[in-house]
């Protein structure tokens, strides 16, 4: 791969600087456990199975078309009937009747179900796919009698086939009692704004809620004195305060494969889900919870999925798909349409963010004071966490600042929900603090990046940010690993910083901006991943892991670390994956977690194992087992040179005259750590000051990931997180008219960038080692979605010196920006 | 309603509605490779070739492909013997949930028919009909220029003797290949 060059730095820690002893003895005595226990890191020349482009483990199922996603299975159920959701067409109110009789009289329709059917419980519960109990409010019903936006879902179907649950979903009839809506945050926290929940409509409350006033949320935290802080900058020559406001909108995760599930019970009675989900265990206990029913008779398959990011972090169809099936007592699939996708699943959340920093004529940060408003939209998933995220991940980018304050309010209006989307308001909060900065350091004439890196986070630091919100210092962190400054370097030579020319016309101006980015590796303290290693008699493995491969690769990756361990090869570990009758649990993939929770589940269950291998070489060979090394193919003596074959063990462990066992390794991992991969994005663009017309030349990522274990992997999840980040700049939006009706309803309405809409793209991967890590491995997947709109933001601010706040810049946008300022300037 | 077509060179008889599109009656019978991505025509996950011509299929009335020669992800090649643009596909980490690889396949085989040695540019619109969200699209577009190259050496060879003399393992995969001249069988060599 051309741009894969990747930097390795060796055991320096080139960013340190001195660590501050009583800050450090702060840090949980379980981290700094799990370094001592982690002497994995290993020389380029030491790896076999890591740091190697390993083909993807269904990559040929793939490109034949045999690889199966939750559709495809339909023709394993003859019997098979076709859902469909009826959805309401009004922003608020209540169903006063359902009429399901033309419907029901339909032939071919095998079940009709209305909230007021026994087969749908009557119970709150929260779509949110996170630990138990949710930090998400329980607001929903399976089928709503309440209304609170236009896509709700009233009432469904199920029959032969899916042309006559379409027809039968039409011939329902339901009336309502409309009531007032409300579209828009501020005006939804007034006090005379139509109310969407009363006390008694939700459980499991999270904190600072008030619905009486909308609140879903409300959150704050402080360290050291931030109003003194900015008093003593005010009053002060030699000190700046500088506040930006800023604006994001709906975001469509576009996920390729809309949500689908197959349910059925099968001939044991145990409920059975083959689901489009990034979150099998969390699915199978809510299913249980939500129906009654006992865990063990749950059983959630995870088959191939069109991926997810964030929208299958949700039980957001399969209740429905359930009821269905338990109505008519057969298999139910239950497939969204792409309108629904666009208009009734889940979606990035839209906000409006202040931030407010103190700085010195030195350019040292001071204080920094972000607030954030968010619209939850009609329902409360995800709400709280996704708006504690928007401060959490990017302010750690700045660990040093004294005096810190982060808050936020998250609304409820009568629009679609947010919920979990792939950087988890990690988009948001680096538009606002990114553009920010960028914006402090140009109107006091400091150098844009120097300005950064002088404050920006190096080995070492002390982060007490990212735990902002939390009581005590047990999620304080130490930065073990950050390749920021290398980033930031290689984006520069990358995006060709220092050599930028000027096009000839004077119309068009040409500008490059950067941003830094951080992300999180899992939820600090609230993850569990597991796994278990099998030997079979041919030196091969089974490798059991609840661990949720979503498209990106991550049983791959598995492979590639059960594989290091072990000292066979990648393709000599069959994974089993994502079902939970069948693996060991998962928490599920979201938060950036599954190389770094589930991958280190793996490598701990290979471990195991090896400890068996070696006691096994022992015997076979006569040396003793801490004499012995797993590699190619076989146990191994360093000193004597002796081997015996992985398949020799196999054999003579299942079958040996004096004694047999099956060769077992299993693997835990839950952890207070969740250490940041860091990046550097970078934009080249040129703007036509006559049209306001912008072209991106070229975009260059730079990211820390730690060990990348497999690097083309790495690189595409970079470049498909910069694809969605490219979007939320440019060109991705839901609107609605004045009763919230939604306006875009398919692909062709929104802007999803194409192929002939993206920019020449550069990535560059910097080793660091991250010791708490597989094999020194921190995440990827959620990093590179964060950097486009601040970096974008920051270009044309270079290029033509106006500054774009409210997310997707368009042309419009700039034109208007420019003629305010020559209106300024007259 | 019966419908008769050529599916991956096999004549077939299928039974439709006259409202069925024709992904719907392909994965009614089990050609599952194309997708249901929005039923609208506007993301090419369900896209095959129809005589030759890259189709969505999700919009393609099965009744207007009466007759027709119609072509899958499932008659290209098979995971032990891909076709060049599916091992271009493998060989660049061009894919990752795969949801919109079977569609962009088709795509790039009818456009290096037409254009064996597109440039950047035209591969870039060739393609842009066909979303992907997971790769940012450099890698699919690195893999159609990699099978572009590939096929062209393999014609090389082709009209050096051809495959088909010196091949002992003429699957119908492969004759199939030949027949309709997408070069297949050139860049296995």
């Amino acid at each position: 791969m051309s741009d894969s060059d990747r930097a390795r730095e060796t055991d320096g820690r080139s960013d340190t600087t001195g660590i501050d002893e009583a800050d450090s003895a702060e840090v949980e005595g379980e981290a700094e456990a799990d370094v001592a226990r982690e002497p994995d890191r290993k020389a380029e020349s030491e790896r076999d199975a890591i740091t190697v482009n390993e083909e993807k483990d269904d990559a040929r199922k793939i490109v034949t078309g045999e690889a199966r996603y939750t559709a495809d299975y339909h023709d394993r159920f003859p019997d098979l009937a076709h859902g469909k959701v009826v959805r309401s067409d009004i922003a608020h109110g209540y169903v006063e009747s359902v009429d399901t009789s033309a419907a029901e009289a339909m032939d071919g329709v095998r079940a009709v179900i209305t909230p007021f059917d026994d087969v749908v419980p009557d119970k709150l519960y929260s779509s949110s796919g996170q630990s138990y109990p949710e930090p998400s409010p329980w607001d929903l019903n399976v089928l709503r009698e309440h209304v609170r936006f236009v896509g709700d879902p009233v009432a469904a179907v199920a029959a032969e086939d899916p042309e006559t649950a379409d027809r039968a979903a039409r011939k329902i009839e339901i009336e309502y009692r409309e009531l007032d809506a409300v579209f828009d945050p501020e005006e939804a926290l007034a006090e005379d704004a139509p109310q969407l929940f009363e006390t008694d409509d939700v459980e499991n409350k999270q904190s600072g809620a008030d619905y009486a006033r909308n609140l879903e949320s409300h959150f704050d935290g402080e360290l050291g004195d931030v109003d003194a802080a900015f008093e003593t900058a005010e009053a002060a020559t030699d000190r700046h305060v500088v506040q930006t406001e800023w604006e994001t909108p709906y975001q469509s995760h576009c996920v390729p494969e809309p949500h689908t599930t197959i349910a059925y019970t099968d001939e044991d009675e145990r409920h059975t889900f083959i689901t489009a989900t990034q979150v099998p265990f969390h699915t199978r206990r809510q299913i249980a919870h939500l129906f009654d029913v006992p865990i063990r008779d749950v059983r959630v398959k995870k088959p191939r999925i069109g991926a997810g990011f964030g929208s299958k972090q949700e039980m957001a169809i399969e209740p429905i798909a359930f009821a269905l099936h338990l109505a008519a007592d057969r298999p139910v699939k239950l497939e969204m349409s792409r309108q629904e996708e666009f208009t009734a699943l889940r979606f990035r959340h839209p906000m409006r963010m202040r931030m407010k920093t103190a700085v010195t004529d030195e350019g040292d940060i001071e204080a920094m004071d972000l607030y954030t408003l968010s619209n939850s939209g009609a329902y409360g998933t995800h709400g709280m966490t996704v708006a504690n995220n928007v401060g959490t991940k990017p302010l750690p980018l700045y660990p040093r600042v004294p005096n810190v304050r982060f808050s936020g309010d998250v609304v409820h209006t009568n629009l679609p929900m947010g919920a979990a989307m792939r950087g988890y308001g990690a988009p948001q909060g680096h538009f606002a603090v990114e553009a920010h900065m960028d914006e402090v350091a140009r109107r006091l004439d400091f150098d844009p990046i120097e300005f950064r890196l002088q404050n920006a986070v190096r080995e070492g630091d002390i982060d007490r940010s990212v735990a902002i919100l939390k009581d005590g210092d047990r999620f304080t962190r130490e930065i073990r690993s950050c390749g920021i400054r290398e980033c930031v370097e290689r984006g520069k030579e990358a995006i060709g910083y220092d050599e930028l020319e000027q096009p000839d016309e004077d119309h068009r101006e040409r500008g490059v901006g950067m941003a830094l980015i951080a992300q999180g590796s899992g939820v600090a303290g609230k993850e569990l991943g597991a796994a278990q290693v099998q030997m079979n008699e041919d030196g091969s493995f089974h490798l059991q892991v609840g661990g949720v491969d979503t498209g990106t690769g991550a049983d791959t990756m598995f492979s590639q670390i059960t594989a290091e361990v072990l000292g066979c090869t990648p393709e000599d570990v069959v994974v089993i994956a994502a079902d939970t009758d069948l693996t060991p649990f998962d928490y599920g993939a979201y938060a950036s977690s599954t190389t770094y929770i589930s991958g280190r589940a793996v490598k701990k269950a290979a471990e195991d194992a090896k400890e068996r291998l070696l006691e096994w070489g022992s015997k076979l060979l006569g040396e003793s087992p801490e004499a012995l090394d797993t590699g190619d193919g076989s146990v191994y003596s360093e000193r004597t040179g002796n081997r015996v074959s992985l398949e020799e063990i196999g054999y003579e462990a299942t079958y040996g005259d004096d004694e047999r066992e099956h060769i077992l390794g299993d693997g835990n991992h839950s952890t207070d750590e969740s250490p940041p991969p860091y990046g550097a994005q970078f934009v080249d663009v040129t703007v036509d000051t006559e049209t306001g017309e912008y072209e991106l030349n070229k975009l260059a990522f730079a990211a820390d990931c730690g060990v990348a274990i497999n690097p083309a992997l790495v690189e595409g999840q970079i470049e498909g997180g910069e694809h969605m980040s490219l979007e939320y700049a440019t060109s991705g939006d839901l609107t609605f008219d004045d009763d919230g009706n939604p306006e875009v309803l398919g692909f062709r309405q929104y802007g999803m960038p194409r192929t002939t809409d993206h920019p020449e793209m550069e990535t560059v991967l910097v080793e660091t080692h991250e010791p708490t890590g597989p094999f020194g491995a921190k995440s990827i997947a959620e990093l590179p979605t964060n950097g486009v709109p601040p970096a974008l933001s920051n270009a044309i601010r270079d290029a033509v010196g106006v500054r774009l706040t409210e997310l997707p810049f368009t042309a419009d946008d700039v034109k208007t920006a420019l003629d305010d300022r020559s209106g300024d300037r007259k | 309603m019966e419908i008769e077509l050529e599916l991956n060179g096999v004549e077939r008889t299928v039974e439709a509605s006259k409202s069925d599109s024709l992904l719907d009656v392909l994965r009614r019978n089990g050609y599952t490779g194309a997708k249901r991505g929005c039923d609208t025509g506007a993301c090419g996950f369900c896209t095959v070739r129809v005589d030759g011509e890259p189709v969505k299929s999700c919009v393609k009335p099965v009744t207007t492909v009466q007759g027709a020669a119609v072509e899958t992800i499932e008659g290209l090649g098979t995971q032990d013997d891909l076709h060049p643009v599916q091992q271009a596909f493998v060989d660049n980490t061009a894919l990752q949930c795969g949801f919109c690889i079977p569609g962009m396949i088709m795509r790039s085989t009818a456009l290096l028919e037409e254009n064996p040695a597109p440039t950047e540019q035209e591969v870039r619109e060739a393609l842009s009909d066909n979303l992907c969200r997971c790769t940012g699209y450099k890698k699919i577009v690195a893999a159609v220029l990699d099978a572009a190259e590939q096929m062209d050496d393999g014609t090389a060879v082709a009209t050096d003797g051809g495959p088909t003399l010196n091949s002992d393992s003429g699957t119908t995969a492969e004759i199939e290949c030949l027949r309709t001249d997408c070069g297949c069988m050139e860049g296995d060599q």
